[in-house]
Formats: C-alpha cells, structure tokens, sequence
C-alpha cells in the first residue's frame, strides 16, 4: 500500500480521477458547466506548458514561440478534419509531425545561439508563423478564424463536449506519465547537465546537437499535443489567440509553478489560467488587471522564488528547519551556511 | 527611378524608427546583460501618455513630450532600483524573463491606466512637402531622419568622447572592474535604463503618425530592431545602428519590388535575416568570445 | 627523457601549437605519458597548462600537431579526429579548474551523469520506463554508491551538489570523473581552494585511484608539494613552451626551471 502511494504514477492518475469527476459535479449543480470548460482548457494549456518546461526548466533553453507552435497545430489539425475531411488520428499525425520537424529545426538553429541570442530567434519565429496565420486564407481562414468540430476516434465515436473533456483529461495523465519517465532518469540528467554546465555536460559525453533537438522535440511535441485538444474542444482557432500573450502566459506557469515540476506546471496553470479566467473576469473592475498580475508574479517569482510553488514547501521548512540550528535538506545549519560565501549559497539558482 | 529614391529615403525613415530602438536594446545589453524584450512595450506607455495628453487633454506635442520624457527617466530608475539591482540571482535567462514579465505589467497597466481605446498622435511636422528628384517627400518624414541620425551621433559622441562614454563603456566591458575603479556602475546602469526607454519613446512618437498608438503598435519597430541588434551584433553600440538601416533598406525593397511583398516581404526578410543569425551568430560586427573552462 | 623504453604510452603530445589572436598560448610542446603513471604539468600561471588540457579534451583544437591516445588494449587513436563529447568514449575524462557541477542536482544524480556514455538507453525505452531501465538505472547508482563510499561521501549522496562545501565539491567531481571507467583522468588543478589536510587527503586519493581504478593521471598543479610528492614525471612549461621533462628530483633540480619557475615562486621544499 505504501509502495502505492510514493509511487508518483499513482499521484497523476489520481489527479487524473479527480478532474474526471468535475463534469458530474457540474451535472448535480455544484459547479458550473463553464467551470468545467475553464479547467479543460487549463489542462490544455499545462501540456504545451510541460513542453517548455522541458526546454527551459531542465535544458535552460528559452523558447518564445509556444504559442506559435501551438497555433500551427491547431490549424493543421482543423483543416486536415474540417477541409480534407479526412480521419481525426491522421489529423492529429500531422498536426503533431509538420510543427514537431519546424521545432527540431530551431532547435538546429539554437545550436549556433548561445541563451540570449534563442529568446530572439523563436520571439521571431512565432512572428512569422503569426503572419502565416493571417495570411494564408484558404489554410487558417485569416482573421475570420478556422473551425474545427469535436474528435472523431476511429471514424466511429463522436465525442461529445463532456467527453472531449474526459480525452483531455486522460491525454493529460498519461504525458504526465510518459514526461515523469523521461526526466528521470538519463535524459533528465543529460539535459540537466546541459543546463548546469554545457562545458562538463560535453566532457561526460553528452551530445550538445543530440539533446538540444531532443529537448525542442518534446517542447514542439507536447505544443502540438495542446493545440490539437485545444481546436477540437474550443472549436475554434483565430490567429489572434497565438500570440506573444499567450507564450509568455507558458512561461508566467512554469515560472510560477516551479521550473523541471510536472505538478509545478499543472499548479501554476491553474493560477495563471484558471484563477483569472474563474475569478477575476468575472469581476468587471478586475477584469483588466490579468495581465499586471500575471507580469508581477513572473517578476516576483524570479527574483524570490525562483524554484517557484512547486518548491516553497522545501524552501520553507528548509528555513524553519535552520533557524532552530539543525540539519536541514541540504546538510547545512544556519550557522554553517553564514560561513559559506555568496556564491556558494546558490542552491536556489535555476536559470 | 523617383520610385526608387522614394522606397530610399523611406527606409531611411524607418531605419531612423528601428535604430533608436535597436540603440535602447544595446544599451540596456551592455549594463545589464540582458536583452529588454520590454523595450517596445516600455515605449508604447510613454507613447500612450503623451498621446493621452495631446488628444485627451488637448496639450501640443511638443509640451507633453518632455512629459513623456519624464516619466521615462522615472521609469528607467525605478525599474532599475526595483526590479534589475535586485535579480543578481538570476541568470541571463532569468533576466530576460523578468523583461518579458516587465511587458505582461504593462500590457496591463497601460488600459487601467490610459483607457482601452486606440490613440492617434501628430506628426512632429504637421504638414508640408519638398520634392527630391522627382519624389514627393514630407517634411515629417525629412524631420524624422535628420532626426534619428542627430541622436544617433550625439550617442556614439556621448559614449565615445565624454566621461559619462567612458563610465558606460568600462562598466560594459567588465562590471567587476569598472566598480573597483571607481566607476559607479549602479548610477551608470541606471542611467542607460532611463536613456533606454527615452530612445524607445522617440521611436514610438516617430512611429504613432504612419499607425495608430494601441498597445501593440510598436511590435514589428521591436521584432525588426531585436534583428539588428543580432546581425549588427551586441558587441559595438554602432553596429547594431548600421544593421538597423540596413534591414530597413532590404525591407522596403521587399516590400516593394517582390510580388505581393507587401503581404510577404516581412516575414521572408525575419526567415531571411534567421539564417544570417545562424551563419554568423555573433553578427556582423561582432567576435565570438572564447569560452575559457 | 628518462621513461624507459619497456613501459607502455599513454598519451603522446607532438608539436602541438595553438594562437589565440596572434598569441602563442602553446608553442611546438610535446611530451607523452606513460601507462599507469601520475603526470604533472606545472609552470608559471599563463603558461598554457589549461590550454593544454582543453586542446587535449577538444575543446580547443590545436592549430598543429598531434595528439594521440593508446588505450589499453592497444588502440591508437587521434584525438584530434574527435569532438568534445566523443574524447570520454576513449576512456579520457576530466576535472574542471572552477567545479563544473549541476547545483541543482543531487550528489548521486552528479555522479551519475558520469556514466551518461556508459549507459545505453533508447528513447522509447526510457518513455516507457522498460524493465533494462530500471535494472540500468539502478546498477549505475550501485556503482555510484560505491564510488562515494570509496572517496568517504557516501552519506552525502542525497544531498544538493550546489550547497556543499568546495572541498566536497571536489570530490564529486572526483567521482564522477571515476563512474565513466576512465582510463585517462586529466585533473585541472585539483588542489586549488583546499586546505591543508584537504590536501594531504586528496595527494593519497590520487594515488589510491590509480592503484584501484588502474588509471593514468594527468594534472595540472600549483602545490608543488603535492606534485613533487605524487607525481612520476613532470614537464614544466613557460609560455607555452617545454622548458624540462623528467623525474620530480630532475624537474627541483633543472637550472631552467629554477630560472623560469621557481625564480618567481620561491623555493621548492
């Protein structure tokens, strides 16, 4: 029983069936029914979210262009279904494949730059698929925007919205899954290493081009995993949805909900997203000030917290714990760690 | 011909737009390491609140842009007080990501604080046209040029000739060093934040006539100012400068002379101006510094 | 040169020159290694030590000359054909002047990206956690543990690299130089920053590793008591240039390197 309950699958599934249970809350009147839309879409956007958080948390790469990414999905996804009308699995095999090849190829672009020139390259990279986005008609529907009916799985089953829901909540658990393989164990320490110290990471043998494309591919792979949900339960998909906003939004969530956290990224999405969308539209005179807050918890957040939500319990307990002068997590009394000089009290230093 | 010196001298028009922003992304890279991706943004509030007092509270252009100039300086200092002295923490990235969380804060304040709707400002020279070579041309625009050149050479004489040059290139070079000569490098820093979003201001009041002022107006003026500063290089001040026009140059040529360039001259020279990012990543002017490990 | 002819070579440097900015940082140096042995390379700071080891490593290449690897089965290879990531695969692997660690990483989890080119996990095999894995993953901590316990840090495996003091620092990057099964180990300055006892600690470590891990080791040191007391051969440089190759006694003993060294630092012990 113990075993079940430290291993952390059981932890996603279980976060898994809670969120399963929100649409019959919804029915027995607990909660609205756009509640349960709110948080469907939330779960949309902490997958694109987890991708950056591979790309920046563990690999130290900025991207800018999430949202583009995102976007380029959901129109291939729409027109494949809607236009072609063909199935909605090869829809979503090309709206995972043509934006994953364009991301590994930044990510061949990003070997050249070092971080601060990256930021730059996808910031303009999300412009030019931006203008792709207005401009080629017949594929987006310009600004009139494309549309795009609810999932159809193997040419049989229509899905309704409740259902979608259910898709996107099962989509959701199993990247959690497949995200928490990933990170940890070799790949995980191999983009780690990357982040901490390119230098040592080359020196133990770790392929720089290899893993940069790798950390691009998951980030692009997950963007377009989001933007495919998020056509088909939205409906709909304007280019004005994919822009800078909406990137630095992915970036507001791991920034807050704590970089390299699978939690983290699902915490800070439901403060970023869900929070203002539940609580503060609602209200018309703070229905503006979203994006003020959204920016001033980015800058907090790096500036005091910067392993974010995901980690102020450590953070504080590791403080409790050395006022009273014991050992905390890292080995250090209070005393110890006056000793130690600035730069060597840096356990908190992520990018 | 006429056509071509038109397309010219609008470039040089535009180039003045992308050189003044380009200048205010250098100097906030040389004395904070960071690229300000805020610095449209930043220049977009200032644009906001003297095209506020213009169409709102009926004041001229030229008595509300030192207002504008103002409350830029008192921007500048406080970010750099509040936020920038404080994230010695935080990596290059890091930074970068307070800047782009410095965009988020004022996409939010500038409609609490100046109204949802769009604005429209003045040309600095309201009316009037000369002829060169055949090419109609307004005196705004001649304004605008003359303009941006004059601040770029009162720059670069500022940074190459004066003590105050001096003071803001020893603390580019080596921050360490420049402090423990004596150099106070926290007032320099603060300086070039203020100078900065000054700089981003004047290319938004440039900009504002030839669009509207909404908060997005000053986007493409960033995008396009981001490239020359990466082609031009963050090594020297002026590089990034001369890329600006350049760029401008090439985009106005592809906007005019490619088919449907209007629609796709942009978006090709960004895939464009890409690739030279990828073949020579540390631009034109610029060296690539050794790694030491 | 006094090696004997009998012993096997470990690493031969021929000729190797490299300019930075019309600068010699290292001017036609050879010398070479013998199999097993602990190498010192010393010389006044800006010499070209860590120029050298960065050329040896890739991460600089050598303008000319050669560099070349024998392993212990025999295989010559030119390291110069290599990449940076590729020199650990031959067996060579180093330490850092300024520890290069992941701050944010435990000790273990530092460790074992030492074995990043020893462990061979498929993609897919790692998304699905397979079986191989998990039995990888976890003959790699084994092997980890192990390495810790030998360098006396065991305890401290859990806890976050970045915190610890540099002595232990040090260690880590020790053992995660140990968990590649290297053949080579290239120690930048192993010395600098510790104490004393650290000292001492670390002159009989070295010499343990090569006892149990059957390594060759190259380093670079300013402590001469310690290169003098472990070192088999030493070649001293000046300005990117051999100025003597020999037995510590030989190198104390060496009018030129009195005169370009030792004239600046003071007398040897």
């Amino acid at each position: 029983m113990k075993k079940i309950i430290k291993n952390p699958y059981s932890h996603f599934i279980l976060l898994g069936l809670v969120l399963l249970t929100l649409p019959y809350l919804a029915e027995a009147g607990a909660i609205r029914n756009s509640t349960v839309t709110v948080i469907g879409t939330t779960i949309i956007y902490t997958i694109a979210a987890l991708g950056l958080n591979v790309l920046l948390g563990f690999s130290g790469l900025i991207s800018l262009g999430t949202a583009g990414f995102m976007g380029l999905a959901a129109y291939i996804s729409a027109y494949v279904t809607e236009t072609m009308a063909l199935p909605f699995e090869v829809a979503v095999m090309a709206a995972i494949g043509i934006p994953t090849l364009l991301g590994i190829l930044v990510g061949i672009l990003s070997l050249k730059f070092e971080g601060i020139y990256l930021g730059i390259a996808t910031l303009v990279v999300a412009e030019i698929l931006r203008e792709i986005f207005i401009n080629v008609t017949p594929f987006t529907g310009g600004a009139t925007g494309a549309l795009a009916g609810r999932p159809v799985l193997a040419g049989t089953f229509q899905l309704n919205r409740i259902q979608t829901y259910y898709l996107i909540v099962v989509v959701m658990v199993l990247i959690f899954i497949l995200i928490h393989n990933l990170t940890k164990g070799h790949l995980g320490r191999a983009l780690n290493a990357m982040r901490g110290s390119e230098a040592a990471a080359q020196a133990m043998g770790v392929n720089i081009f290899k893993y940069r494309l790798i950390a691009f591919g998951i980030a692009t792979v997950l963007a377009a995993v989001s933007g495919v949900l998020y056509v088909h339960y939205v409906g709909l998909s304007y280019p004005t949805t994919w822009n800078l906003m909406l990137s630095l939004d992915f970036l507001a969530i791991i920034v807050v909900g704590g970089f390299r956290s699978i939690f983290g990224t699902f915490i800070g999405s439901f403060i970023i997203f869900a929070m203002s969308e539940l609580f503060l539209k609602p209200i018309p005179a703070l229905a503006n000030i979203t994006p003020l807050v959204k920016g001033i918890l980015i800058i907090i957040f790096i500036l005091y917290y910067p392993n974010g939500l995901a980690n102020i319990k450590h953070q504080v307990s590791h403080w409790l714990v050395r006022r009273k002068g014991k050992r905390d997590a890292f080995g250090q009394t209070k005393a110890e760690k006056k000793n130690l000089t600035r730069a060597e009290v840096r356990e908190n230093d992520t990018v | 011909m006429a056509n071509f010196i038109g397309v010219f001298l609008r470039s040089l028009e535009y180039g003045s737009f992308y050189a003044l922003s380009a200048l205010s992304i250098i100097l906030v890279y040389k004395t904070s390491y960071t690229t300000n991706f805020a610095q449209a943004t930043l220049g977009m509030f200032n644009t906001f609140l003297v095209a506020t007092l213009v169409m709102r509270q009926g004041w001229s252009l030229y008595a509300a842009i030192p207002i504008g100039i103002v409350s830029a300086v008192i921007l500048g200092v406080l970010i750099d007080i509040v936020i920038i002295r404080r994230a010695t923490k935080a990596g290059p990235v890091g930074k970068q990501i307070i800047t782009l969380g410095l965009i988020s804060v004022f996409l939010g304040l500038t409609p609490i604080i100046f109204g949802v709707d769009n604005l429209s400002l003045p040309r600095f020279v309201s009316s009037g046209t000369l002829t060169i070579m055949g090419t109609p041309f307004s005196y705004n625009a001649l304004f605008n040029i003359l303009f941006g050149i004059f601040i770029m050479l009162t720059m670069f004489a500022t940074i190459q000739k004066t003590k105050i040059g001096l003071a803001i290139r020893t603390t580019a070079s080596n921050e360490t060093t420049a402090r423990i000569m004596g150099v106070p490098t926290k007032t320099v820093t603060m300086a070039a934040w203020a100078v900065a979003i000054v700089l981003s201001m004047i290319s938004g009041l440039m900009t504002a006539p030839y669009s509207s002022v909404s908060l997005t107006f000053m986007n493409d003026v960033q995008i396009t100012a981001f490239l020359a500063t990466v082609v031009g290089g963050f090594a020297t001040f002026h590089g990034p400068v001369i890329a600006a026009y350049g760029i401008s140059v090439l985009l106005n040529i592809f906007q005019v002379y490619m088919p449907s360039g209007t629609i796709w001259g942009k978006p090709l020279l960004y895939a464009v101006l890409l690739l030279i990012m990828y073949f020579k990543p540390y631009g034109i002017f610029g060296k690539q510094r050794l790694k030491k490990v | 040169m006094t090696p004997s002819k009998t012993k096997e070579l470990a690493l031969k440097i021929e000729d190797v020159s490299i300019a930075f900015g019309g600068l010699k940082a290292v001017d036609n140096l050879s010398f070479a290694i013998e199999r097993h042995e602990i190498f010192g390379l010393i010389g006044p700071n800006g010499a070209g030590k860590t120029t050298i080891f960065n050329c040896i490593t890739q991460f600089y290449k050598a303008d000319s000359g050669s560099i070349h690897f024998i392993n212990a089965k025999g295989k010559e290879t030119d390291l110069m054909d290599l990449s940076v990531h590729e020199i650990i695969d031959e067996g060579i692997v180093r330490t850092f002047q300024n520890v290069e660690l992941i701050r944010e990483l435990s000790i273990m989890d530092n460790v074992l990206i030492g074995a990043h080119h020893v462990m061979k996990q498929p993609l897919l095999g790692q998304l699905f956690n397979r079986k191989a894995i998990r039995k990888d993953e976890a003959e790699s901590r084994e092997k980890a543990e192990k390495i810790l316990a030998f360098l006396d840090i065991e305890h401290l495996k859990d806890l976050i690299a970045g915190s610890q003091p540099y002595g232990v620092q040090k260690k880590v990057e020790i053992a995660r130089t140990l968990m590649s099964d290297p053949e080579l180990i290239i120690l930048d300055e192993p010395a600098a920053g510790l104490n004393d006892t650290e000292t001492k600690e670390l002159a009989m470590r070295i010499k343990q590793i090569r006892e149990t891990y059957q390594t060759t080791i190259l380093l670079v040191e300013h402590d001469m008591r310690l290169v003098m007391d472990i070192c088999d051969h030493i070649c001293a440089i000046s300005f990117g240039k051999r100025i003597a190759v020999g037995t510590p006694k030989e190198i104390q003993s060496n009018p030129e390197v009195q005169k370009a060294y030792l004239g600046e630092e003071g007398e040897l012990e």
